[in-house]
């Protein structure tokens, strides 16, 4: 795991997929991945918002990555996991279509400043990096669950 | 100064102080019943000086003055120098709030800002018309012991040797300095004052005086330590040695002898010990008189007279002046046996070495080992929901035994977060001596069932309601002395405020014998207010009329004394012990008086539940509001008002289908074979019914509150993991009637 210390300017991400894009989340932030389990939903939470589900123990809320990221909803299938990840000190889990690798990244290799996906997608994107024919998306945790996220959630 | 809050001796301290700040606000009180109780006012002297000593360890300058100064008033009040009245408590108690504002000052870490310097002033001058008499200490005890008639001739004594003395010398002059209450000597000053006394004998410095300064830096850290920094610690032995360095080779038969033997083994100084006594101080003072025995004895005259004059002094003195000052304190500490013996010896001995029975524990780590006994009542309920499916005997053995030492377990751990309800109800008598001082009542508290024992967090969270519901006794329920006397009720009120565990609840109760309520002013004000129509407002029998004293409108400051609330309103007060999962209960009779219940469970962490379920969902209603269940049957259904009510003994209560409001959507609409059951739950004063598809049973979870994102969801108390490993929410149900009725 030290070789996971953002050092030497690499970076390891999970990759993870929804719709047809490939996301990226820092390794350090994710705790683990789970299969699908049974998420119980909580009346009167924020649409994004599935529910909580048990963690060995310990309740856990989930938010749909699609709803968030103002993609259409899907079925869940075998390929869905949740991405268990600690931000802002808390563990939130992220429903995801599929999570695929881990990859090291060069930090030079990070465009800051691509243009893609909706307005929404892009509140949350760090950087983009170009990988073969695929661009990988990178999500910044933080600003997902970000401060103006809670004013919205006070306003629900 | 930079306050340190890693400190653990800062920690250690603030700790401690506040203990000692919680029990002077008892005793404080207590005092003002038995103002000659002399165990008292010495345990106050004592509280005071030990946050003293911390606080000046810890350079904590504002919060040493006005402990100082309230030691140096209790000195006197102690020694009867001082008679305590009424202004003088109200001082006192203000110099508590004070102290405890500093320490909280400190707890976030800032310096103590100084305390009122009128207070200070106030303090100053209470023992300034005594500034005189404050010197001889040590006679004044011994003469409360014995012989009153010498107490003044004590003082004057001790006078006019201190007076001679100053004539005497140099050093000695800096003693009568000394004597006439300067308190503001500092450590050198004392030290060159030690240094003058000994300088022209040439003796060493009394090595008890430096371990006693030494220890009078170091109480914080140790304050039981032999050294004994408030003093009463030293022992005859090293008092003796004292004595023996003071007055060294020339001082055989000196004065202070006397008191030695008197240390030793009781407080019986005899008179004519006393008698001498004064005899060798006065012959001491005047060097140049006829000789008496012990100065003979002594052999050089002209040298041992000043010597031992000066002696004495700072010794009678140092116990006598209200100890003012750290460096004071060897000297007091000296002499304070001596002054009185018996009686701080016998109180001291006991005390000091009882061992250590109990260990302090961060309440974090409690809360820890609550979440993980949770986690094990969670597997267990598991398991006992999968031992059906096991067919081995043994298995059920080994569940069955598991249950019981979790429970058992589960009984212990929330026992070590017990507190005594004392906690709480300590504070209540200074409230209401504050209040009624305030009001020109007079009220006698009276407190039941100090030593019941409730979950941490319920004291906490029970104070504030308590608070108000105490003060509203007296505020509103207790007449004034004369109203009470034309009522034929005597002038005093009686205010009785009682813990009692009732199962798994504890009852409080705050019962006053004051005005009562009357029900019919009450509807006439609901129906004012436009809260509720004459004719629902005439139907209310007298009890649901005392209700309406939880209404939030009706607890108003213009509303009529005898039932209303200030600042918080009853409605709060109602909130919080709903939130508590408690209940609360009101009688009254005009007239006669209003009593007041209070039910809460023990424990918050683990909670009773009816669990029900709806669709495939689960749901966890807390037990202590569910009134009843019956089966639903549709034809017992009928509408009012546009509203669904069920038929059920003879009343029509409301009913709401859960399913409706805590399904989304998709779930809804999907059918449920299932026993739908009516849930009679009772939210205030009224009682409404919850359609669910099905009633589970009852079962005991472990809170586990929803994380930020979700907190704060309108009618969701939290969620809890359930015998078959999925998750149920736990509903609030006030908070659900609120936001979905």
């Amino acid at each position: 795991m030290s070789e996971t210390q953002n050092d030497a300017g690499n970076l390891q991400c999970v990759t993870f997929t929804l719709e047809d894009e490939i996301y990226g989340i820092d390794v350090m932030q994710v705790q683990e991945v789970l299969r699908e389990v049974e998420v119980a939903p909580v009346p009167g939470a924020p649409h994004y918002v599935l529910g909580i589900i048990n963690l060995r123990g310990n309740v856990v809320s989930v938010i749909d990555a699609r709803t968030r990221f103002g993609l259409p909803t899907k079925e869940s299938d075998d390929m869905t996991r949740i991405i268990v990840i600690e931000a802002q000190q808390q563990i939130i889990g992220i429903l995801v279509d599929s999570v695929a690798e881990v990859v090291d990244i060069d930090r030079k290799d990070i465009d800051t400043a691509p243009n893609v996906g909706n307005s929404e997608t892009a509140k949350y994107i760090d950087g983009v990096v170009s990988r073969g024919d695929n661009l990988l998306i990178l999500v910044d945790l933080n600003k997902l669950l970000s401060e103006e996220e809670w004013g919205e959630i006070a306003n629900f | 100064m930079a306050i340190d809050l890693e400190d653990e001796i800062l920690q250690d301290f603030l700790v401690e102080a506040g203990e000692i700040l919680e029990t002077l606000n008892e005793q404080l009180v207590d005092l003002e019943q038995a103002p000659d109780d002399a165990d008292l006012l010495n345990s106050i002297f004592r509280g005071f000086h030990t946050i003293k000593g911390g606080g000046s360890f810890l350079s904590l300058t504002n919060l040493v003055e006005v402990c100082h100064k309230s030691e140096d008033v209790f000195n006197l009040l102690r020694n009867n120098e001082l008679q305590l009245n009424a202004d003088m408590m109200d001082a006192f108690l203000r110099v508590l709030d004070e102290l405890n504002a500093m320490f909280e000052q400190i707890r976030s870490g800032e310096d103590p800002s100084p305390a009122d310097p009128a207070l200070i002033q106030q303090l100053i001058e209470m023992q300034d018309p005594d500034a005189v008499s404050a010197a001889p200490e040590a006679p004044a005890e011994t003469a409360q012991d014995g012989e009153p008639a010498t107490d003044e001739a004590v003082a004057d004594a001790v006078d006019e040797a201190a007076a001679e003395a100053a004539a005497a010398s140099d050093p000695a002059a800096a003693v009568e300095e000394f004597v006439s209450g300067s308190d503001e000597i500092t450590d050198e000053e004392f030290e060159s004052l030690l240094d003058a006394l000994h300088g022209p004998s040439g003796k060493p410095k009394p090595v008890d005086i430096d371990s006693g300064k030494a220890a009078d830096t170091e109480p914080p850290a140790t304050p039981d330590a032999p050294a004994g920094g408030d003093g009463d610690e030293i022992t005859d032995e090293e008092f003796e040695a004292l004595l023996d360095e003071l007055h060294g080779p020339g001082g055989k038969p000196k004065p202070v002898e006397a008191p030695p033997p008197a240390t030793g083994d009781s407080d019986e100084i005899t008179d004519e010990e006393f008698e001498a006594l004064l005899d060798e101080m006065h012959g001491k003072g005047k060097a140049p008189t006829p000789p008496k025995k012990d100065k003979a004895s002594s052999g050089t005259p002209a040298d041992a007279a000043p010597d031992a004059t000066k002696k004495p002094e700072p010794a009678a003195k140092g116990a006598a002046a209200a100890k003012p000052q750290a460096a004071a304190k060897p000297a007091a500490g000296g002499s304070k046996p001596a002054a009185k013996p018996a009686k701080s010896a016998a109180r001291k001995e006991p005390a000091a070495p009882k061992g250590e029975t109990t260990v302090r524990v961060d309440t974090a780590r409690l809360d820890d080992i609550m979440n993980l006994v949770g986690e094990l009542v969670l597997t267990r309920n598991r398991l006992n929901t999968l031992r059906q499916t096991f067919d081995d005997e043994r298995v059920h053995k080994a569940i069955s035994s598991l249950d019981v030492v979790t429970a058992d377990l589960q009984t212990a751990v929330m026992k070590t977060r017990m507190q005594p309800v004392k906690k709480v109800f300590g504070r209540f008598p200074r409230v209401v001596r504050d209040l009624a001082r305030s009001l020109g009542k007079e009220v006698q508290l009276e407190l039941e069932g100090e030593e019941t024992d409730l979950d941490k967090n319920l004291v906490e969270a029970l104070a504030d309601p308590l608070v108000h519901l105490v003060r509203n006794s007296v505020d509103h329920g207790i007449e004034m002395p004369d109203v009470r006397e034309q009522a034929g009720k005597p002038r005093q009120g009686r205010v009785v405020l009682s813990a009692q565990q009732e199962g798994d609840h504890i009852v409080l109760s705050i019962i006053d014998d004051g005005a009562g309520m009357d029900p019919e002013v009450l509807r006439q004000k609901v129906i004012e207010k436009g809260l509720m129509d004459p004719e629902t407002a005439s139907r209310l029998d007298d009890k649901a009329c005392f209700d309406l004293i939880f209404l939030p409108g009706l607890s108003t400051k213009d509303q009529i004394s005898d039932v209303s609330g200030r600042g918080v309103g009853m409605d709060v007060v109602k909130t919080k012990i709903s939130q508590l999962n408690g209940t609360i209960d009101i009688d009254s009779k005009l007239g006669e008086g209003t009593a007041l219940r209070i039910k809460v469970p023990l424990t918050l962490a683990i909670l009773p539940t009816l669990m029900v379920q709806l669709g495939r969902r689960k749901f966890a209603l807390p037990l202590s509001i569910v009134n009843e269940i019956f089966e639903f049957s549709s034809k017992k259904v009928s509408v009012v008002d546009g509203r669904e009510v069920v038929l059920n003994r003879g009343k029509a209560p409301p009913i709401f289908y859960l399913r409706k409001w805590l399904l989304n959507d998709h779930e809804a609409h999907e059918d449920y074979e299932g026993d739908p059951h009516v849930i009679m739950v009772q939210v205030g004063n009224e009682s409404v019914g919850f359609v669910v598809d099905q009633v589970i049973g009852q079962e005991e979870v472990v809170i586990k509150p929803l994380d930020r994102l979700l907190q704060g969801l309108p009618g969701m108390a939290g969620s809890t993991i359930t015998g078959d490993g999925n998750i149920a929410i736990i509903l609030d149900v006030p908070g659900l009637l609120k936001a979905y009725a």
